[in-house]
């Protein structure tokens, strides 16, 4: 048991290193955590270095961000009943959080059913103007998936416990989960909102054969860009002059000569006027 | 009369000299950082609480923040959009649309130089911080000039009015009239969604460049709360 967790742990730290991180990682010494309790049906306790730190967690509860110090913690998941964290239920699993970088642990089913606990590094790189992030983790009991929006695969052959990130614009998405290769739903159709400038990280956990395949939702703002610009003009009817080419010179000339014209003409006028 | 034109004509004939590079993309990420790992023995997560550090001799559970991640149990942000803005001072009374960002990246803005665009993937004016952004064409070959031309004359001071859809009037008192070359716009600063609540309304001016059809100037004017 605690060889195969380290082992899916181990994939995971690998995953990991290839990822970008955010591009004022450097500057900071601290990371952010963040724990997810994705098994059904097991309250649990959650030690980290042996403390005990999230009392009485439910499935779906979402904890966190936690600031801590970059380095490696000892986290060991008990029954929610336990005395200590001497008969994990999950783990000890170490987890190296790098500094500048955003984590979610989740503890969650395997492929096959049993307790494990991933980690994962959340991508909080900036969006592009107008654009939201949707992250898709696969942490159920389940096998490869497909994600479907609109009807078509917008992910395909997701497997646990994998993910796969978009770049979307900012909208509202009518997402759902089926086996990979097919269309028929087994979670969703559920709306997922894509706002600008957050990373919207969506899990499918659960288990298939249990019938209680469900989505967990977690979300990091601040990510956005503004616009590259504000073009609010495009004739040069207001302008102060024109660059580019001489034509604003005729239209000067022109302006004095009309002016010339009116100064002669109310001035005939005023003339005129007195003469009355 | 022809006093009037002459100074109208100096101003034509100033050059203020600014680029027409066109601005710098926001936000681009940079190469990703080396991971370096600091070891911290001891530093246990009931240590270092996030808000307001314990001792170290502190043994108790930290309260972490906790929330139901059901896909059911989420919020949606609710905004209350502007739909008029009005500066008395102008005679400047306008509608306003919520506008995104046009395939260039750029702020997507109404053609109609009658309708002002708010950047509605950031702040409003109901919210708690960050800039609410109103720009509007200055011109348009078929709309003609529209009233945000007259933005240059406002002085500080000068009250503008947004209304939101809820029928509620928000009050600003304009703090700062600027005109910067559109390569010099801080856009990051401007569509800050943050710091102190504010308003801030843009249009062209300055220079207009016939070969790009681009004017080389924002006129920026930025409002603060009453």
């Amino acid at each position: 048991m605690h060889s195969r967790i380290l082992a899916g742990v181990t994939v995971g730290a690998i995953a990991l290193v290839g990822a970008a991180l955010p591009a004022n990682a450097a500057e900071e010494s601290s990371a952010k955590l963040s724990v997810l309790h994705g098994v059904p049906d097991l309250p649990v306790d959650v030690y980290v270095n042996n403390e005990l730190t999230l009392d009485n967690f439910a499935p779906s509860d979402l904890a966190g961000p936690l600031e801590l110090p970059a380095g490696t913690y000892s986290v060991a998941i008990t029954a929610a009943d336990a005395a200590d964290a001497s008969a994990p239920a999950i783990g000890p699993v170490d987890l190296t959080l790098a500094a500048g970088g955003n984590y979610t642990a989740v503890a969650h089913l395997n492929a096959a059913g049993e307790p494990t606990a991933t980690l994962f590094l959340n991508d909080t790189t900036a969006t592009a103007a107008g654009e939201g992030r949707l992250t898709v983790r696969h942490t159920a009991a389940a096998p490869a998936v497909d994600v479907l929006a609109g009807g078509s695969a917008v992910i395909s052959g997701l497997t646990n416990p994998n993910e796969q990130v978009l770049n979307l614009p900012a909208g509202t998405v009518s997402a759902s989960v089926a086996a990979a290769g097919t269309t028929d739903p087994v979670i969703g159709p559920a709306d997922v909102t894509i706002a600008d400038g957050v990373n919207t990280i969506v899990y499918a956990w659960g288990s298939l054969e249990a019938g209680n395949l469900a989505l967990a939702v977690q979300t990091i703002d601040g990510l956005s860009s503004a616009p590259h610009g504000i073009p609010a003009g495009s004739v040069g009817l207001a302008a102060d002059s024109d660059t580019g080419s001489l034509v604003w010179l005729g239209s000067a000339a022109l302006l004095m000569l009309i002016a010339a014209a009116g100064v002669t003409v109310s001035t005939r006028r005023r003339e005129a006027a007195q003469s009355k | 009369m022809r006093v009037r034109f002459g100074i109208g004509l100096m101003a034509l004939l100033v050059l203020s000299g600014c680029s027409g590079t066109p601005a710098v993309p926001q936000g681009v990420p940079s190469a990703p950082a080396p991971l370096t790992t600091t070891p911290a023995p001891g530093a246990g997560l009931g240590e270092q609480p996030p808000a307001s550090p314990a001792p170290e001799t502190a043994i108790v559970v930290p309260d972490v923040p906790r929330q139901n991640s059901s896909i059911d149990a989420q919020v949606t942000r609710e905004v209350v959009p502007p739909v008029n803005i009005s500066v008395a001072d102008l005679e400047l009374d306008m509608p306003v649309l919520g506008m995104g960002v046009d395939g260039d990246g750029a702020m997507d803005l109404p053609q109609n130089t009658g309708e002002a665009g708010w950047y509605r993937f950031g702040p409003a004016p109901g919210d708690p911080a960050g800039t609410t952004v109103i720009a509007a064409h200055v011109d348009s070959a078929i709309y003609g000039l529209g009233a945000f031309a007259r933005l240059r004359e406002v002085t500080i001071g000068v009250p503008v009015t947004v209304r939101t859809a809820d029928g509620a009037e928000h009050r600003y008192t304009v703090s700062e009239v600027v005109r910067t070359p559109k390569s010099d716009v801080p856009l990051g600063d401007l569509f800050d969604r943050e710091g102190a609540a504010r308003l801030v309304l843009v249009t062209c001016g300055g220079e207009f460049d016939r070969s790009t059809g681009h004017y080389l100037d924002n006129v920026i004017v930025t409002a603060v709360p009453e």
